[in-house]
């Protein structure tokens, strides 16, 4: 089974990175898509199905907080996981994203393996994600 | 809120270089260095008291080297683009660690800027104590701290 996927980050570097790391992961990846934030995104998700989320929190624009809370109210992706992967260390912001929704968050900094572990049970799969040895189809 | 900075942002720009860039700096003792690089970032921390100011500063070929690093890519295949792209994220991770060492709800992160730095630093940390780093044996950079009102 292969997963739509959006990562919505201001950083392009960062984006990069995730999408190395989940090939790195041999995850299944069907569409491929990018935001540099919430509202970008939204615009995006208008009539796509996406079956993950990656997403910042401190975003210019529109943030983690505004992006989810808009999914929410507008219905949009309603069962898609949303992971935030981020830098942010307010606990009350962090507890703000899950009343709001979210799947989970990762931390900055974090190791490929952790991402994979933690998407392999957000995802739902046994196997889990597992690290390979080479990137393929990498193109970066 | 007292914190002494010097060892909290020690510990996190180690632990950032090493687990998301792939290399590992020495800290010499703090001091008031002259020496100026190639780049510079800044993130800013704050609350309703005042202003936390995070700046680092970094040499172009460590830079390079780490953006390299981060993006598992050739250090001849790094872009410019790239680079600034990468510090600013480098900048942004570790006042995000400082944010999360500090433990204090009331702060807020702000987002991260980076800048070639011309015939003017403006590095903060001409005015405050600042850590410098190197990379085997080589100056790779520094970090500051400061505190600004409002």
């Amino acid at each position: 089974m292969s997963y739509n996927v959006l990562i919505v980050d201001d950083s392009r570097s960062m984006r990069k990175v995730i999408w190395k790391i989940l090939r790195l992961l041999r995850f299944e990846l069907g569409e491929c898509l990018e935001a540099s934030n919430g509202q970008e995104a939204l615009d995006i998700l208008e009539g796509k199905w996406i079956d993950l989320i990656l997403a910042d929190v401190n975003m210019p624009v529109m943030d983690g907080v505004g992006f989810i809370r808009s999914l929410r109210e507008k219905n949009i992706c309603r069962d898609t996981p949303v992971v935030f992967v981020t830098t942010e260390a307010n606990e009350d912001r962090l507890n703000q994203l899950m009343d709001l929704g979210a799947s989970g968050y990762i931390r900055k900094p974090f190791r490929p393996e952790e991402m994979g572990a933690f998407l392999s049970r957000i995802m739902g799969e046994t196997d889990g994600f597992k690290m390979g040895t080479s990137v393929e189809g990498c193109d970066f | 809120m007292v914190l002494k900075w010097e060892p909290v942002l020690k510990d996190v720009i180690s632990e950032i270089l090493e687990t998301m860039f792939f290399a590992m700096v020495e800290f010499q003792d703090c001091g008031r260095g002259d020496r100026c690089f190639d780049y510079e970032s800044e993130i800013e921390l704050q609350n309703h008291e005042g202003r936390i100011a995070i700046s680092l500063q970094l040499s172009e070929g460590f830079a390079r080297m780490i953006t390299a690093g981060f993006l598992g890519i050739e250090e001849n295949q790094v872009k410019d683009e790239d680079l600034r792209d990468s510090v600013k994220e480098l900048v942004n991770m570790i006042g995000g660690g400082y944010h999360a060492r500090i433990n204090d709800a009331a702060w807020k992160l702000g987002i991260p800027r980076v800048w070639k730095i011309g015939s003017d630093p403006t590095h903060r940390a001409q005015a405050a104590v600042r850590l410098d780093f190197s990379f085997f044996e080589e100056p790779a950079g520094s970090a500051a701290l400061s505190y600004l009102a409002g």
